[in-house]
């Protein structure tokens, strides 16, 4: 059976000038997030989210290599269980795989048509929805520490000067990573690659805590600790770390989400199978 | 990357070691390998412990014991540091005046007992920390890159043998690399926020505790994680055990 597209394509812009101006001030305003001390995670979601409204794209995800060499996702437009899943996958193959590998930018304009080329991936990306997908690397000089997965529902292939905006925001989340202290040490970059990795284990680990406290998703508790850590201007991570240790408590976050999406994203579900466990 | 990546590099090395002593895979045994194979003459874990600030876990090479413990007599050092929740420490030369002032006594004495350059990462997974795996080496200079990737491959594998350790779980002959690849998705970790909150237990023992239910009944990690946060198991009610 087919699935529902994760999310729905979007109208993507027409107008040239309309087009810059977005750009534009996307740039600035991913580039006055680098100040000191920023919010490594926030910084990572704004940059997808801004792909996703520049590029008009359906998905999209930002994925690291670690020091096993293990692509694992940073950031994600949606916590779609399957879109996670075809982020997952191209651990065994796909675009971001090639892509990483390769250091060069992976495109497929038809995905129903890719399955000799990625037998695993191919399909389960047709099954999610997506016809065209791309994997733009994010390049540190000779390396390369991940890369930016562009996917849409369309068959459309990105046009040139897309896939070129595409390939400047990945080279922001390339700079947003790498903090500037100590660029010139190779040493330091795994050091920063490892730390980034772990703010998201943090996050997942905090997300977990509020899901059971709350009888919530992991994917609200984390618009939870999102929109907590921007009303209150802490760091993500911080505030992850607070929740874990207890001094943050879930009824502290809930009581700061705003009533709109507190009716309908953080209602509190039944436990689905309450009787299996009779 | 399914095969040979710097996962299976590692591991290949450190069950080979394994294999040759006739003998299962234990954080000495890792030590060891790492030992061998990194370009350094000492390799040590210390940990956190109830009583005092730390433990030496492990310590392979003829310093990295002495190196630890000085830590612990003169109060201050990279192990501390990183003990205390810092990032990692990273030192090409000891006998520097800028080390010498960052830490007054140990950096004198380190260098008076011979070590120089020294490289100490946390044992850690997000909130979870255990302790430090440590490098040191009697000459100065940095581990090249892919030597220090190698190493926080080690430090991984090494979080996960304490952490079995100290929840007295036996994973001997479990080939931590069956759920490699799984072991960083994102349901691990919520499972193990979850699971902390339905023991009312620390992120760590709640890792450990995930961890051997899997190894108990067979299945990989991802599968039981995705259960977990899928709420068709919990940990707190022995029917779904």
């Amino acid at each position: 059976m087919r699935r529902r597209p994760i999310i729905m394509a979007r109208v993507p812009f027409g107008d040239d000038t309309m087009a810059n101006e977005r750009l534009a001030r996307t740039l600035v305003e991913l580039a006055d997030t680098l100040v000191d001390d920023f919010d490594q995670v926030e910084f990572q979601h704004r940059l997808v989210d801004r792909c996703m409204e520049l590029l008009a794209v359906s998905a999209a995800g930002l994925l690291l290599g670690d020091s096993c060499d293990r692509l694992r996702v940073m950031a994600s437009s949606a916590e779609n269980i399957h879109l996670l899943e075809l982020f997952q996958l191209q651990n065994h193959e796909g675009p971001c795989l090639d892509c990483y590998l390769t250091g060069a930018p992976v495109s497929h304009p038809d995905l129903s048509l890719a399955s000799d080329r990625w037998p695993l991936f191919a399909p389960a990306a047709t099954e999610s929805g997506f016809r065209t997908v791309h994997a733009l690397p994010m390049r540190l000089r000779s390396q390369v520490i991940g890369a930016l997965n562009l996917f849409h529902t369309d068959s459309h292939a990105l046009a040139p000067e897309i896939t070129q905006i595409g390939q400047a925001l990945a080279d922001v989340a390339t700079i947003g990573l790498i903090q500037e202290r100590a660029l010139h040490q190779q040493h330091v970059l795994v050091d920063q690659l490892q730390t980034a990795l772990d703010s998201r284990v943090l996050i997942e680990q905090a997300k977990g805590i509020l899901a059971e406290r709350h009888h919530i998703d992991p994917t609200n508790a984390f618009a939870l600790l999102r929109t907590y850590a921007r009303d209150h201007n802490q760091r993500l991570t911080k505030l992850a770390a607070t929740v874990i240790d207890g001094s943050t408590t879930a009824t502290e976050l809930l009581a700061s989400a705003p009533a709109t999406t507190s009716g309908q994203g953080f209602s509190p579900h039944p436990q689905p199978d309450a009787k299996d466990r009779q | 990357m399914t095969e040979a990546t710097r996962a299976d590099r590692v591991w290949t090395v450190v069950s080979a070691h394994a294999n040759s002593l006739h003998v299962p895979v234990s954080l000495r045994l890792l030590c060891q390998a790492a030992a061998a194979r990194l370009p350094v003459s000492g390799v040590a874990v210390s940990v956190h412990s109830g009583r005092v600030v730390s433990e030496v876990l492990c310590a392979i090479g003829p310093l990295s014991r002495e190196l630890e413990e000085l830590q612990l007599t003169v109060g201050e050092g990279p192990s501390l540091q990183v003990l205390a929740g810092g990032p990692s420490v990273l030192v090409s030369e000891l006998d520097s005046a800028e080390q010498q002032a960052r830490w007054p006594l140990f950096a004198a004495a380190a260098v008076e007992a011979g070590v120089r350059a020294l490289f100490a990462l946390p044992l850690r997974l997000g909130a979870i920390r255990v302790g430090v795996f440590v490098l040191s080496s009697d000459r100065p200079g940095w581990l090249p890159a892919e030597d220090l990737a190698e190493a926080w491959v080690f430090a991984e594998f090494a979080l996960r043998l304490v952490l079995d350790g100290l929840a007295g779980v036996d994973s001997q002959g479990g080939d931590p690399l069956v759920d490699w690849l799984s072991d960083s998705r994102p349901e691990i970790h919520q499972a193990t926020g979850m699971i902390s909150v339905q023991l009312g237990v620390g992120i760590a023992e709640a890792f450990s505790r995930l961890r051997a239910r899997a190894f108990a009944q067979g299945r990989p990690l991802s599968e039981l994680a995705a259960d977990i946060v899928a709420r068709r198991q919990r940990f707190d009610s022995k029917h779904t055990s």
